[in-house]
């Protein structure tokens, strides 16, 4: 299996007329391509037995005001050694339409659509051109992402129908869910095609709640968006705020010191703890059994009280800067750290235990929502979804970053895909986190926990960083602007490529199972609504 | 005149202690997840807000929305007032025996049935239609158990049935057969009062209710009404099975004495009975909905092995 340079190769040699120019960015190889090239080389990456690119991000930028043309660009990640490979190609001089992959590449139909929608540009020949992210009461003409659209503008409201898909036959019912919910859930709209209980067709709609984010941070200066950032879904802090300020530092040349890299590997895997004990038992509250809730919830909040104690958050917000992290701990806190780990662990071993006994638990966990391993190819999955669906990623492993190199996370892969798989990888991930909190804090190396700022890079350049979150890969692409301020910062949160994944998963399930189902993916709504 | 007086006392005991009941299943609920919980009172205080708020009526229901719930409370207690409670001579004995308690229930659950699918709201349907599946299957397991223990006392009058197992005292005269049928009538009991594995009365979740489901469009004091049906329905199920599987303690005849042991035996096993059910609560995830009519096949094997048995330990 090929890296990203032999994987150039390959295609400049399966296409030798279409690459227009190869290069690379901060050692990421690229391609250069005419845009209607673009599908049939995108179709090659992905399907080439010997490369099986998976489309990881696709992002577009408006270069105005410096160059009046748009840019389209495709990350793929390799099959075998997860190297990165990206596809670029232009708009220039007015042009607003591109070529759609999605009919090759079908990971890539909410990408386009959303491009469609921010940018004004038409993916041509996409199978579903409904709006994604401007819902229908957005005026004509509103683009957020382009250059000249004012970002504190007040939109006029006008109507507009959004057209659901259909399904007829006797006996087949619409069960619509929300977008308000009765509990703490954030708004999501769930359009159930059901025939009885069984789910024939399951619509998701998001995207209620557009706070443009992605403008916001071009209102920003490089080194002062990282409260931004740590605010795109806010279960998230460290992963958004560590993959935001790697891309930055990458940007600014600057090299993180390694007692920094240490404390945001540590504080990563903080999150994911609390994050993956809180699920495993809001998983078992879904199937009413509220015993494993009620500890599980105990658990969390004692390790949110520690998150408190150490840094002031229970979020963890606060704690990353560009260049390194804000706060250091001291000898003591790591020494409590520790302690408490010990004492959850035991806990949660002796949870685990109860949970694995219990057959009634078991029963309605398995073979529920099952997401095929085929499935969560086609929509890129990744992350624990992935994980449980036989997608053995895991960038902590793939691409180590932070302090990920020195400590060797293990990696959990099931291959069921049902919603034990998805509580199992979960499970072995509190067991590691608790592994690698240890081994991080007996090599953490002293010294400094910030480096010094460096000159602000040229504008147009560009760098992206790549973060395992708890939830799965976090990308960020964030391009220098005039004067150290961000000139496009593109987000993706796991949540935006699992959303769509979803809806297959509920398929052939019944009703009452989909909260399950959906409890079990626990996807972010602000993140994927950005 | 006494007889009159029984009869208000019987009514006025279940009225009282059946938010006591759901107190206490909380309770047990709540003990066992290392919360503190809510007060045992806490289901008299939400009953009495209530009462005191301002009902909202959809549009679209028709009378039976608002019909149901008088409907629903008032053959709950009517059932409740067939079924000896802490005396074994039910004054209004004579106007029912069995088959009508189990029928009283239904036209309680025909009428939420209907409420729900009247305010055509998504969930109400989705409720409804599930009842009427779990009623269904229920009711069927639910004669045929205490139609086992009838058969013992020669009779469908549940005064009869409970008079004669408590002049026993402790006998048994078929065990095998009053343990299946026991069994048969406990997974009723947990069905039909929506309890865990069943359904899940805690839940938020629209999509996984069934009784809740029905109720999400009422408030105020129809849904205070329906609360309350719904914790004296319980009160009936756990009274039947004390009652009928294991009257012993109750009062035979009515003396003061007598009374004072009957209604104090009487309160400590059916509370017994919600500690049991609590606990169960927390011990088991909620089944799968198609694997509830499973549970209550099963419910209905039991009664009917229980019927077999005793013929055939009869001799």
């Amino acid at each position: 299996m090929p890296d990203g340079q032999t994987a150039v190769a390959r295609v400049q040699e399966a296409f030798p007329q279409t690459v227009m120019q190869v290069g690379s960015m901060h050692g990421v190889p690229m391609l250069r391509l005419h845009k209607q090239d673009v599908p049939a080389v995108a179709r090659y990456i992905h399907t080439d037995p010997q490369v099986l690119g998976s489309l990881s991000l696709l992002w577009a930028v408006d270069h105005r005001p410096r160059e009046a043309r748009y840019e389209l660009c495709y990350l793929f990640t390799l099959a075998e050694r997860k190297d990165w490979l990206l596809l670029s190609s232009d708009l220039a001089g007015g042009e607003r339409e591109f070529a759609s992959i999605t009919p090759v590449v079908h990971a890539a139909k909410w990408y386009e659509r959303e491009i469609r929608d921010l940018f004004g540009l038409i993916p041509v020949g996409h199978p579903d051109m409904r709006r994604l992210v401007r819902h229908e009461h957005w005026p004509k003409g509103s683009h957020p992402l382009k250059k000249d659209f004012v970002w504190d503008q007040v939109l006029e409201r006008v109507q507009g129908e959004y057209a659901y898909r259909k399904m007829h036959g006797d006996g087949v019912f619409e069960i619509p869910v929300g977008p308000i919910h009765a509990g703490v859930i954030e708004s999501g709209h769930f359009r159930l095609s059901v025939a009885g209980e069984p789910i024939l067709q399951l619509e998701v709609r998001h995207f209620w709640k557009h706070r443009g984010v992605e403008k916001l941070f071009e209102q920003q200066r490089l080194t002062e968006a990282v409260p931004l950032a740590e605010r795109v879904s806010g279960d998230t802090s460290v992963g958004h705020s560590v993959a935001y300020c790697q891309a930055v530092e990458t940007l600014l040349g600057m090299t993180v010191p390694p007692r920094a890299r240490y404390l945001r590997s540590l504080f990563l895997e903080l999150e994911r703890l609390h994050n993956h004990i809180g699920d495993v038992g809001a998983i078992c509250n879904d199937t009413a059994y509220a015993l494993a809730h009620a500890h599980c919830g105990r658990l969390k909040e004692q390790l949110m009280q520690l998150n408190d104690r150490l840094t002031g958050s229970r979020f963890l917000r606060g704690v990353n800067r560009v260049g390194g992290v804000v706060l250091d701990l001291s000898g003591p806190q790591l020494s409590q750290v520790d302690a408490e780990l010990h004492a959850i662990e035991r806990e949660f071993v002796e949870i685990e235990t109860i949970l694995f006994a219990n057959a009634s638990l078991t029963e309605r966990l398995e073979n529920t929502g099952v997401l095929s391993e085929h499935t969560a190819w086609d929509h890129a999955v990744m992350g624990v979804v992935g994980r449980a669906s036989g997608v053995d990623r895991d960038l902590r492993r793939d691409r180590p970053f932070a302090a990920y190199h020195e400590c060797q996370p293990k990696v959990a892969v099931y291959r069921y895909g049902d919603v034990r798989a998805r509580m199992r990888v979960r499970l072995d991930e509190v067991h590691d986190s608790i592994r690698l909190i240890h081994t991080l804090r007996r090599q953490l190396p002293t010294g400094p926990v910030v480096a010094l700022s460096v000159d602000p890079p040229t504008p147009g350049q560009w760098a992206i960083s790549a973060v395992e979150g708890w939830r799965g890969e976090i990308l960020y692409v964030v391009m220098a602007g005039e004067e150290g301020r961000i000139h496009r910062c593109k987000v993706r949160d796991p949540s935006f490529v699992h959303w769509p994944a979803i809806q297959w998963a509920a398929v052939g399930n019944i009703v009452p199972d989909f909260p399950l189902i959906n409890k079990s993916f626990n996807l972010s709504y602000a993140g994927n609504d950005l | 005149m006494l007889q009159i007086g029984f009869v208000f006392m019987q009514l006025s005991m279940l009225l009282a202690l059946s938010p006591f009941i759901v107190g206490v299943i909380r309770k047990v609920n709540a003990r066992l997840q290392c919360r503190r919980g809510a007060s045992l009172l806490q289901p008299y205080a939400d009953l009495a807000k209530l009462f005191g708020k301002q009902p909202v009526i959809s549009s679209t229901a028709s009378w039976i929305f608002t019909a149901a719930p008088y409907i629903v409370f008032a053959s709950t207690v009517a059932a409740g007032l067939l079924m000896p409670v802490f005396i074994s001579h039910t004054p209004l004995s004579f106007a029912g025996n069995i088959i009508a308690l189990v029928y009283m229930l239904a036209l309680g659950t025909f009428f939420l049935i209907l409420a729900g699918l009247d305010a055509g709201s998504t969930f109400g349907g989705m409720g409804s239609s599930r009842e009427a599946i779990v009623a269904t299957l229920a009711e069927p397991a639910m004669i045929l158990s205490i139609l086992a223990i009838a058969l013992t006392a020669g009779s469908t009058n549940l005064s009869t049935i409970v008079h004669q197992s408590a002049l026993l005292e402790g006998m048994v005269l078929a065990p095998p057969a009053h343990l299946m049928a026991l069994a048969a009538m406990f997974i009723v009991t947990l069905a039909e009062t929506g309890r865990v594995p069943v359904d899940n009365p805690a839940t938020h979740l629209e999509l996984t209710m069934i009784h809740e489901a029905m109720l999400l469009e009422y408030s105020g004091r129809y849904l205070a009404l329906m609360e309350w049906a719904a914790g004296i329905k319980l009160l009936v199920f756990l009274t039947l099975l004390v009652n009928v599987f294991a009257p012993w303690g109750i009062a035979t005849e009515a003396t003061p004495s007598a009374l004072a042991t009957g209604v104090a035996v009487y309160v400590v096993k059916v509370t017994g009975l919600a500690v049991i059910i609590g606990v169960i609560e927390s011990m088991f995830a909620k089944l799968r909905l198609f694997r509830v009519p499973e549970l209550l096949g099963s419910a209905f094997i039991l009664a009917l092995l229980a019927l077999v048995f005793f013929y055939t330990l009869r001799g």
